[in-house]
């Protein structure tokens, strides 16, 4: 059965179909909450909450496009609100103050490609929120430009000028504070 | 930046962004799906109370109808999860119950009472499609005999473990169950099968299987209940990568062989 007939049986109520679908993205969800807020558990609960609403507003959403797009959407969104909340910026704060990455993992356990990755993310996480967004839909979950603007709600044209400003800002970021990213590890020069 | 160095750039990007370290994506579907029905544990609570009344109550009557000698279980033979007890052989009494639960074991009965009703009150009936989703392993259907296409019915039921069951009716009579296929992953309840009429070891693809011949009860079973049902037709039994296969078939054993060994998974 495709996704179009999941969404059609979904959307007549039938929670059975929207297991499969729920399966089929919860990993892109997740992937995309986890980037934008660099916590595992703020993550789940985001990712959660996304299948939820999308779950209580599939009435409006055309079965004839796809649907990871529009789960990304609602993902992006809950956790923009959730990083705007108070406790994170504290937190956020806190983690800027002691100057530790905003992830745990030992960084020199990390084999050369995880780290250049490790790098890249860090460094995107210094630009602003619509930029990071439109960087993690593109790069990170590899989604094509048509996808990237139906989740973001914009024009696929708009999608490209915005890339082009955000990875204008990106490299210019690399180059000035991650000169072991700009040199690159085993010879990928960023 | 040039558009040939943008190019190369966001070649770059998502060459190093492949590398990124992502925590293991938790269950979000199962939590999810708990969470649109809030009401289902308690329904699961009341539905496992109504089953073990229901149990002791059968447990009660088949002890009553056991002679003591049948008591005497001399050995057991294990496959999988199925363990196949034998006894001394006496006069078979079994238990004649109707299951309240809407998880009955479907089983192939050369019984006179329709099998349909069992299957219209049997939960978690799926697609074909929607049960590979849910389920963690391949779920693999004949293509022996060549006629024989896809099931009729599909049902994926939790039993400590997401077990599934295929069903094909008899073309002549809708109403009877042709033959049944159970995929039981490990951890799942365990099946124990109470002196069979006959037990025949054979193989299915080099791996060994036990062929049982009814009538006999079979016990279902997990830590917190067990369940029995009459079980008058044959079965096939074999594992294969941990799952427990049960073919349930009024076939000979040599024709459940063959259908045991063309086994495919469903795209196929």
């Amino acid at each position: 059965m495709d996704e179009s007939t999941l969404v059609r049986h979904a959307m007549n109520g039938d929670a059975a179909a929207w297991e499969p679908l729920v399966l089929a993205h919860q990993e892109a969800v997740f992937r995309l909450s986890y980037l934008l807020l660099g916590d595992p558990d703020d993550a789940e609960d985001i990712a959660q909450e996304t299948f939820l609403r999308a779950w209580n507003y599939l009435k409006r959403f055309d079965p004839a496009r796809p649907l990871r797009p529009w789960l990304l959407s609602i993902a992006s969104n809950l956790a923009s609100n959730r990083r705007r909340s108070a406790g994170r910026y504290l937190a956020a704060l806190t983690r800027a103050f002691r100057n530790e990455p905003i992830t745990s993992v030992n960084v020199e356990q990390k084999s050369a490609q995880h780290m250049e990755a490790s790098d890249l993310w860090k460094a995107v996480q210094t630009l602003s929120l619509p930029d990071q967004q439109i960087i993690y839909l593109r790069y990170f979950l590899e989604l094509s430009v048509t996808e990237t603007a139906q989740s973001l709600g914009v024009a696929e044209g708009t999608v490209k000028s915005r890339l082009s400003r955000a990875l204008n800002r990106l490299r210019g970021i690399i180059q000035q504070d991650f000169p072991v990213l700009a040199e690159g590890h085993e010879g990928r020069k960023v | 930046m040039t558009e040939l160095q943008q190019e190369l750039f966001e070649k770059q990007l998502v060459s190093i962004a492949k590398g990124m370290e992502y925590p293991r994506t938790p269950n979000i579907a199962g939590t999810v799906m708990k969470r649109l029905h809030p009401s289902a544990p308690l329904r699961f609570v009341s539905r496992r109370f109504a089953w073990s009344l229901t149990v002791i109550l059968i447990l009660f009557t088949s002890l009553m109808l056991i002679p003591p000698a049948r008591a005497a279980i001399l050995e057991f033979i294990q496959i999988g999860i199925v363990r196949i007890f034998r006894a001394e052989p006496t006069p078979v009494a079994p238990p004649q119950q109707e299951f309240p639960s809407t998880m009955i074991p479907v089983t192939a009965t050369p019984s006179s009472a329709p099998l349909i009703p069992i299957l219209e009150r049997l939960a978690g009936e799926r697609s074909l499609e929607i049960a590979q989703h849910l389920v963690d392993y391949t779920i693999l259907i004949p293509s022996y005999p060549p006629d024989l296409g896809p099931p009729d019915r599909v049902f994926v039921q939790d039993a400590d473990g997401n077990m599934t069951i295929l069903i094909w009716v008899d073309p002549e009579d809708p109403s009877q169950v042709l033959m049944s296929l159970h995929l039981i992953p490990p951890g799942s309840w365990a099946v124990d099968k109470m002196e069979p009429a006959r037990i025949q070891e054979t193989t299915v693809n080099s791996r060994r299987a036990i062929w049982a011949v009814g009538p006999y009860p079979v016990r279902f079973s997990n830590g917190n209940m067990d369940f029995v049902r009459l079980i008058d037709g044959h079965v096939l039994i074999w594992t294969d990568d941990e799952i427990t296969f049960r073919l349930e078939t009024e076939l000979t054993m040599e024709e459940a062989v063959r259908v045991a060994e063309s086994l495919e998974p469903i795209n196929q």
